[in-house]
């Protein structure tokens, strides 16, 4: 079992959400001062993939992203963590994309590579927009087959023996090669890069760049044009509105609980005091 | 049935019939009661599609509550729950009957397996869907969905491209009550089930033994850092034994050890619709509150008067948990 594999990982560059910020007065995101960040579950799929081709004695790693120029950050990065090369599909057109017209874009990159990937990695689902469809969608447009949710791996031959959760389920599953697997975050730890590494991957290595023509793509099947869904709107989740206060001492908190209890009927009401 | 009765099939809401774990998972159920509402506006009906070997005794309670048809495709290979079969299946049902809208459930197989369907149906799909709504207008499904973490919710259409779908977050939606006497249509149209799966589960155990769901128990004490240790927040089991509640909690008291990640409540865990929820020792994350709004009542228990919890609750008692919650369970042991 020391065949060579050869891995995709797919990732996305994504906004750290815990520090965003919201303008509720236009009901958008302030990206302003906000860092940028590789959507941390892609890195769990990336070092899954660093740890399959070293149980393999060799293989090669393409890390894929699609966004704007500046998502080529997330490439260096995986470079730096040890993938063999990064391709970023980056065209104006691809803007505005849904997961349908995003699944499309990256199916079109793999079939554009040399050689077709034995497996192909996805994080489970992106904090921003936390839909998890791009894995399944991709696998459905490249005919593979698919397991989500994935927290165990093990090469066996020309197939995988995985885990995952499911719906309270633990589940044993066997998927024959080549096949895409979205990954959660108890699948591995996530190694933190040196800074030398990152220096190195910033200033030596080619990132390959792709756009619309180079995919062969139409205008109307990528970004918004392509996309099937619209955001009509953002808007604020619905907050209820605050009730009573009660401040005073433990006791008078306790009783006053208790009496909200008994009038809700969840206690009895107790004669007397 | 002949299929010239088959296409007067008047349902074109359809929803995804999961029957796995049926007295617990009511999700199904759930989705039929808004899928009434969606119907009403559009001025058609439900259909429920449903997978599986030997499963009439689902579509009967389908229809007590409240689908006008049942589509059932009743076969051996369509026992294990298996996104590339049922993909291909419903994909043909979905072409040949063409639906204005299609619901799932947003468990863990919904949304592994609607994505796919909608790839190949080329359609849109919004996921873990907190509300739904027609247009009267346009006659579009606005689909909320919860983004960035759930600090934002999405409105997202689908304006071209049919059906419209949907996975949706359990416990949103309240289930009509069982109605023995309701009338509906139980087919079974042709299907070719393709049986080589490239994946096979081999083995499938549960995760946890099964306690009470939190999203169909009706008091929910739930508990967060401000309890300050595991031991004062196990304390919250004997409060909800008292109660006959469950117990919930917050996104940092799981990432403690405090409780297993099936109490999680929130925009990544549970939702509840309970009668009450008590909360005590959480400050109020949006990431949390998402979980709580459900619920009939909100009592919070939190020292901060300031805590954004107190913005939700129906009753905020400023005190520590850590003193009151004691305090609290002597009170009530006494009473028993």
């Amino acid at each position: 079992m020391t065949e060579s594999i050869n891995i995709v990982v797919f990732i996305k560059q994504v906004p750290d959400v815990p520090s965003i910020r919201i303008d509720e007065q236009r009901m958008t995101i302030i990206r302003e001062g906000v860092e940028s960040i590789i959507n941390p579950l892609d890195c769990v799929a990336l070092q899954a993939a660093l740890e399959l081709r070293e149980g393999q004695g060799g293989g090669n790693i393409t890390a894929i992203t699609m966004g704007p120029p500046q998502s080529e950050e997330v490439l260096r990065e995986a470079l730096a963590a040890g993938a063999d090369q990064g391709i970023l599909l980056t065209d104006p057109a691809f803007a505005g994309a849904d997961t349908l017209a995003t699944s499309h874009v990256l199916a079109r990159a793999v079939s554009k590579l040399r050689q077709f990937p034995d497996l192909l990695l996805c994080g489970m689902q992106s904090i921003d927009s936390d839909t998890g469809h791009v894995g399944p969608q991709l696998a459905e447009e490249l005919d593979l087959p698919q397991v989500c949710g994935v927290n165990e791996i093990h090469i066996d031959g020309k197939s995988l023996v995985l885990k995952r959760l499911s719906d309270g389920f633990v589940d044993t599953v066997r998927v024959s090669l080549p096949a895409l697997l979205t990954v959660n975050k108890d699948l591995c730890p996530v190694r933190d890069l040196s800074l030398g590494e990152i220096e190195v991957a910033f200033s030596q290595r080619e990132i390959i760049r792709w756009t619309s023509s180079d995919l062969n793509l139409q205008r109307d099947e990528v970004g918004l044009r392509g996309s099937a869904t619209h955001v009509r709107k953002l808007r604020s989740p619905a907050t209820r509105t605050g009730g009573k206060i009660v401040t005073g001492s433990p006791q008078t908190i306790v009783d006053t609980l208790i009496q909200k209890l008994e009038s809700m009927s969840i206690l009895d009401e107790e004669d007397g005091n | 049935m002949r299929k010239t009765e088959i296409n007067k099939i008047p349902g074109r809401v359809w929803v995804f019939g999961d029957y796995r774990e049926y007295f617990q998972n009511r999700i199904t159920l759930q989705l039929i009661a808004k899928a009434r509402d969606l119907a009403e506006t559009l001025n058609t009906g439900i259909t429920v599609v449903l997978l599986g070997e030997q499963i009439h005794q689902y579509a009967m309670e389908y229809v007590a509550h409240g689908a006008d048809t049942v589509m059932v495709a009743d076969h051996s290979n369509l026992k294990e729950y298996e996104v590339e079969t049922y993909t291909t299946v419903l994909a043909k049902w979905a072409k040949e009957y063409q639906p204005e809208i299609f619901l799932a459930g947003a468990t863990s197989f919904g949304r592994e397996f609607f994505p796919r369907l909608a790839k190949r149906l080329s359609t849109g799909l919004s996921a873990d869907c907190v509300d739904l709504e027609v247009d009267p207008e346009t006659s579009l499904l606005v689909q909320t969905t919860p983004s960035f973490g759930g600090e934002l919710l999405a409105e997202v259409i689908t304006p071209d491209r049919r059906p419209q779908m949907a996975t949706v977050h359990p416990g949103i939606f309240r289930e009509f009550p069982h109605n023995s006497e309701a009338i509906g249509r139980i087919i079974y149209p042709e299907v070719d089930v393709f049986s080589e799966p490239r994946v096979k589960v081999t083995r499938s155990r549960p995760q946890s033994k099964g306690k009470v769901s939190l999203e169909d128990a009706s008091v929910v004490i739930a508990g967060g850092m401000g309890l300050g240790s595991k031991g004062q927040f196990e304390l919250l089991n004997e409060l909800a034994a008292i109660l006959e509640g469950e117990v919930g909690a917050t996104r940092p008291a799981i990432l403690a050890g405090w409780a297993d990640e099936d109490r999680l409540l929130g925009q990544t865990g549970k939702s509840v619709k309970a009668k009450l929820v008590i909360s005590i020792g959480t400050s109020g994350a949006l990431q949390y509150t998402t979980g709580i709004q459900g619920a009939e009542t909100v009592i919070a228990i939190n020292r901060d008067p300031n805590a954004p919890i107190f913005r939700i609750a129906d009753l905020g008692l400023v005190a520590d948990g850590k003193t009151v919650l004691p305090l609290l369970l002597e009170t009530l042991r006494r009473r028993i």
